[in-house]
């Protein structure tokens, strides 16, 4: 396996590439609950206040 | 929630293709790549480097319709997701410039060469720049989203000659030029089957990626806004 691996760089490359993807993947969605979440706060927010 | 799987499995699947199934001279198989002459190796940018430059035009194009729709209604939703838009269209022209650089320096020999699709896309860049600029110059809510909708609308009659016409008709080093010898606009140029659906797939990952980035994008100013004025008042 390592040895084809440093012989083929190339699925290496492929490995970082997707390792990077799923980071940025992850960030998006749990950027994207935080602003559920505050979203959800602001409208409660509002509500009692009234 | 089923879209954000899709966009997970579509874009990982274009790196795995892009990067590693194998151009050869005749392809047989359906994982193989045809060997496009002048470009080799080099040619796989095309599963990473369009989509860039695809989602400049997507992104530009939004931020014009927001800019049309806060003119029409105004309301200061539209400008931040006009806003927005643009800033993410300006983040993938960046993008598209940088990587087409680095290609520019192995398949043409040089980072930079004032090549008409390189002079084009930094021409593209100066113009929505300057929106940011002017942004940043006014004080007034009202008044900075009026004006930029407008800039806004002026800058993308200039998009479509910029990347669709001005590359095409000059001849210059990038595919799809006027001189091309590999024939064809851009999308055809002696891709395979295989090459095609994998480049579509990473155009149709690549859009879901923007709208979701929109998304958060906007969502974050518009409530900062809400916040903002919330606070004032109470």
């Amino acid at each position: 396996m390592e040895s084809f691996l440093s012989n083929n760089a190339i699925y290496i490359v492929m490995i970082i590439v997707l390792i990077v993807w799923a980071g940025i993947f992850l960030y998006l969605l749990s950027l994207d609950k935080r602003i559920k979440n505050v979203e959800k706060e602001l409208k409660d927010g509002v509500q009692n206040e009234k | 929630m089923l879209w954000k799987i899709a966009l997970f499995i579509i874009l990982s699947f274009v790196s795995i293709a892009g990067i590693a199934f194998p151009i050869v001279e005749n392809p047989q198989a359906w994982y193989e790549f045809p060997n496009i002459p002048g470009l080799e190796e080099n040619a796989k940018i095309i599963f990473f480097h369009v989509p860039t430059a695809w989602l400049t035009i997507i992104a530009f194009l939004t931020s014009m319709i927001y800019s049309f729709r806060y003119l029409k209604r105004k309301n200061l939703d539209d400008d931040a997701k006009a806003y927005s838009s643009a800033q993410i269209g300006m983040i993938f022209c960046i993008l598209a410039t940088v990587t087409g650089a680095v290609w520019a320096k192995f398949a043409w020999g040089a980072f930079w060469s004032w090549d008409p699709r390189q002079t084009s896309i930094f021409a593209l860049l100066l113009i929505y720049g300057a929106l940011f600029a002017l942004r940043s110059s006014i004080e007034s809510e009202e008044k900075r989203a009026t004006l930029s909708a407008v800039y806004s609308l002026i800058a993308f009659v200039t998009v479509p000659f910029f990347i669709f016409i001005m590359p095409r008709i000059m001849k210059g080093l990038h595919p799809g030029s006027a001189d091309d010898t590999n024939a064809g606009p851009v999308v055809n140029f002696n891709m395979n089957s295989s090459m095609l659906l994998i480049f579509f797939l990473s155009l149709i990952g690549f859009t879901i990626l923007y709208f979701w980035m929109w998304n958060i994008s906007y969502r974050s100013i518009i409530y900062r806004d809400k916040l903002n004025k919330h606070l004032i008042r109470g």
